[in-house]
């Protein structure tokens, strides 16, 4: 059995659920393929904490995919258990460090969003440099850009943002899932133009 | 494009939500009626029927005004014989509470499921309260599903089982299986063309009261009794075998942290019991699994529902091993995974791997150090206005750190969201409509206080109606605040009586008129006002709190997330539209004083903190940060430019022909107040 494990962090608004949703769709064509991951998904509100997982499971062989004790599989990730952290918001890569070891990839953007003690003056936010360096001391994987001036630039809007990242999971990681499918679902989907656009994009950087 | 949810068979594969799976689960075992109020984690099942029922023959669905109605009517439609299926909430259940305890003794037609979506952790609640010790009482039998294709597949069993032993069924699901995404693979639905009600009377069972209740109360233990005997055989409970002398009893979703826990840990091969219904058990079924074992551990969440029933079974028996279970795993808080892992570590004394150490260790020590991130109202809410507001009215800043005295009452909504810093604006929160119950009688206890009630208008019409009747017959005093923004916001934006107009822009048939409907209640103070216009509300406020008795301010002004969702819609529909004329707000830097009026009192979201890339150090008395208006979350409310004391926020509007107009935020509001 091999895994491959995605955590993906940010803001409501940001479009998390709907970049785990995408990568999960990319798993569907193979029996011995199976994908999950708890979201939280914050109340109806923007700006709360939200994050996606995404667990992808290759099962070597049938049997092993019908025996009761490999193939049930937890919803989350264990401390330490991800391949990729994804975050689009500075200090809440900090947070979701919890999920990453020594041979993770992260891949956050710098674009800060200020929590309400910092606002008023009872913490203070982290300069980027800081938390690129304490998450040096883990790993030493680390891609950071600002998606949302790359967005803003690119497409005058915000919402490509997430879909910019994903371009930067396949063009930085190992992730096992062909990047063609992703195209596919892309193209299938709503905004398929800008959404192909900013992934190419993020494949390049 | 194919839409599987309602079209999918046997063998397809998709993506799905746990609660899409229920809900497809639903469907392929027939249901013809489907009901739910909200909440939390289990909203996504009734709405996954609910927007693709004009694709579904024969489907009723219904977002019910409380749970109790939403589960009387699904016995309703179960006594007509239609197959069932009611959501709620883990705290929906205290308010189903009622007919649940009479499900027993009537017993269902067609089958009857009640999904219940749990939230350790309560992330999403105001209590972690595990619905499955009300089987105890209830007699209804608990099944739960451990991942995505037992959701469906065991919600499709539980509808045979209500119907074959006449038990209304507690499906119990905790959100990380009713948020967990991922592949599901489809059965063939029911045939859907003969759903249709037929209600036949049935006096034996549905008239309960004196002899009768008893009678009928004998007639459901003898059912339970020939239950039990069925879970000893079902599919959905699982032996393990092994030769190991340990055995692992778990459910749910705890299960599967359980299965990988073993995997990580290469734990070896223990005697595993899965169970699938978790009540009734059946003490010849957990005896079979006894044999053999000296340790017995049950690895589950909250306070030890399976321990409770295991271990009397174990002392009826006999057993002579031991048994673990909340002596390892928490009571309170959500059981992770991770606290699984340590868990069964500790207790076979296998190591955990150094990155998972490392990893928690690390976590611990940057919990503390991150700012916390909690959660506030949209940019542009009318909630907002109305917490300012409030403040104001109260003389309370939070630059200033002044107390307030006014008490203020919450409740549940988007606008408890009012109780976090920077507002703190509420003194209490538990349960829906306990704000102004609680509320009238601390007026009648305690009348030196001023006191205000918050309620949103879906809490409102839940259960506040007879709170606020009763309020006025008892002469409380309280100033009751209505935040009437036309949905039921949190938990994803369902219709209320008082919504006027869908998304989509078409009007609402039947909507409640607010003030027609307060005053037959005995209100004779009410004043509706838009809660953004922050300046006149607080005056309002402080005005109506100088009269005696109930007042009620209904704080009208739609949530703006669905309004801006229907005006995006509108323009996609009629692109040739003329556009409405523009304004856009901008902090003016050399104006601004840093006051914090708007940045952190206000606290919008949209004025946010930029580092000033021209001010260097040589350029003496500008701040090398400034507060501006960040143009692409600003939805245009105007609030900020209300408040501004120092006329920093300046307007400018764009008409069509391209002329702009600026004005300048006037006056100050604590001036203003002090003169009203
Ligand atoms: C008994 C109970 N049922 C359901 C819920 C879930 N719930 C939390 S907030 C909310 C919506 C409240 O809507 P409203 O009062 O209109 O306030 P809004 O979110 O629109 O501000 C609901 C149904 C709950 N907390 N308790
Ligand atoms: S969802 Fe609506 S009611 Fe809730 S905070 Fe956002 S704008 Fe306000
Ligand atoms: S006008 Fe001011 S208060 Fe309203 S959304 Fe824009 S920045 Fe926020």
């Amino acid at each position: 059995m091999k895994r491959f494990n995605i955590a993906i962090a940010g803001l409501g608004g940001q479009g998390i659920i709907t970049a785990g949703t995408i990568l999960k769709n990319a798993a569907l064509n193979s029996e011995l393929h199976d994908v999950s991951g708890s979201e939280r998904r914050g109340g109806a509100q923007r700006e709360g904490y939200v994050e996606a997982l995404v667990k992808y499971i290759f099962y070597d062989s049938l049997d092993e995919l019908k025996d009761p004790r490999k193939n049930v599989h937890s919803p989350v990730i264990q401390a330490g258990g991800a391949d990729v952290l994804i975050s689009l918001e500075p200090i809440e890569t900090l947070r979701a460090a919890y999920y990453i070891n020594s041979r993770s990839t992260v891949i956050f953007s710098t674009s800060p969003h200020l929590p309400i003690s910092v606002r008023m003056k009872k913490d203070t936010y982290p300069a980027i440099e800081e938390i690129v360096k304490e998450l040096a001391i883990i790993t030493p994987k680390i891609y950071y850009y600002d998606f949302n001036k790359l967005s803003i630039d690119n497409f005058g809007f915000l919402t490509p943002r997430n879909i910019l990242a994903l371009g930067v999971l396949f063009s930085k990681t190992g992730i096992p899932i062909e990047k063609e499918i992703v195209e596919d679902i892309l193209a299938k989907g709503s905004q398929s133009e800008n959404n192909l656009k900013a992934f190419y994009l993020g494949l390049t950087l | 494009m194919k839409n599987l949810f309602v079209d999918g068979k046997k063998g397809d594969r998709a993506i799905v939500l746990g609660n899409e799976a229920i809900a497809r689960g639903a469907l392929e075992a027939g249901i013809g009626y489907a009901s739910m109020y909200p909440g939390t984690p289990a909203s996504e099942i009734i709405i996954a029927l609910d927007k693709n029922k004009s694709r579904i023959k024969n489907l009723y669905t219904e977002f019910s005004l409380n749970e109790q109605i939403s589960l009387h009517g699904a016995i309703g439609a179960s006594w007509s014989g239609i197959r069932s299926l009611c959501a709620m909430k883990n705290v929906g259940f205290n308010v189903a509470s009622e007919p649940a305890h009479f499900l027993a003794y009537t017993g269902v037609k067609a089958g009857l499921v009640v999904a219940i979506g749990s939230d350790p952790g309560a992330p999403s609640s105001s209590n972690e309260q595990d619905d499955r010790w009300y089987s105890l009482h209830t007699y209804m039998p608990v099944i739960e599903p451990s991942n995505i294709q037992e959701a469906k597949d065991y919600t499709e069993k539980a509808f045979d089982i209500s119907e074959e032993f006449s038990f209304g069924i507690m499906l119990m699901t905790p959100s990380r299986l009713c948020h967990n995404a991922g592949t599901l693979i489809f059965g063939d639905p029911k045939e859907r063309d003969n759903i249709k009600g037929d209600f036949k009377k049935d006096p034996d069972n549905y008239l309960n009261l004196f002899s009768m209740a008893v009678k009928n109360h004998k007639k459901y233990l003898e059912r339970y009794e020939l239950l039990k005997r069925y879970t000893a055989a079902s599919e959905l409970n699982r032996i393990i075998k092994s030769d190991s002398r340990i055995g692992f009893i778990s459910s749910g979703i705890i299960y599967a942290h359980l299965m990988e826990a073993f995997r990580m840990l290469n734990a070896g091969e223990h005697k595993i019991l899965k169970l699938g219904i978790t009540f009734p058990l059946s003490e010849e079924f957990i005896k079979r699994f006894f044999k053999g074992l000296d340790e017995v551990i049950i690895v589950e969440e909250a306070e030890g529902f399976l321990e409770f029933q295991i271990k009397k079974i174990a002392y009826e028996a006999g057993f002579k091993g031991r048994i673990y279970g909340k002596d390892i795993f928490a009571a309170y808080g959500e059981l992770t995974l991770d606290d699984v892992i340590t868990g069964i570590s500790r207790f076979l004394k296998k190591p955990t791997p150094v990155y998972f150490d490392e990893a928690l260790n690390r976590n611990s020590a940057t919990c503390g150090r991150i700012p916390q991130r909690m959660g506030t109202f949209c940019v542009g809410c009318g909630h907002r206005g109305t917490m300012y507001s409030l403040l104001k009215a109260a003389g309370f800043s939070n630059t200033d750190g002044k107390g307030r005295d006014f008490v203020i009452a919450g409740d549940i909504g988007c606008y408890t969201l009012g109780l976090l810093p920077p507002y703190n604006a509420m003194d209490w929160l538990t349960c829906m409509n306990s704000g102004l119950s609680i509320a009238q009688a601390i007026s009648l206890a305690d009348k030196d206080k001023k006191i205000i009630a918050l309620v949103g208008d879906s809490t409102f019409f839940h259960s506040g109606i007879p709170v606020l009747m009763n309020a006025v017959q008892n002469n409380a005093n309280v100033l009751y605040i209505i935040l009437d923004n036309g949905w039921t916001a949190m938990t994803g934006h369902q219709k209320t009586p008082s919504t006027q107009k869908d998304v989509n822009g078409s009007a609402i048939p039947n909507p409640v008129n607010l003030k027609d409907l307060l005053r037959s209640l005995g209100v004779s103070y009410i004043k509706t006002i838009d809660p953004n216009s922050v300046k006149r509300f607080s005056v309002l406020i402080k005005s109506a709190l100088k009269e005696q008795g109930i007042k009620v301010i209904i704080a009208k002004r739609e949530c703006i997330l669905q309004e801006e969702r229907r005006n995006k819609l509108m323009r996609l529909k009629n692109p040739l539209q003329k556009p409405e004329p523009q304004a856009i707000y901008e902090i003016q830097k050399e104006r601004c004083a840093k006051c914090d009026e708007c940045f952190v009192e206000l606290a919008c979201p949209a004025i946010q903190l930029k580092k000033d890339e021209q001010a260097g150090p040589s350029i003496a008395g500008i701040a090398k940060e400034y507060y501006y208006i960040d143009p692409a979350s600003c939805v245009k409310c105007g609030v900020c430019y209300e408040v501004c004391p120092n006329s920093a926020i300046r307007k400018v509007e764009f008409n069509l022909t391209g002329e702009m107009d600026v004005k300048r935020s006037m006056g100050k509001l604590t001036e203003l107040i002090i003169t009203a």
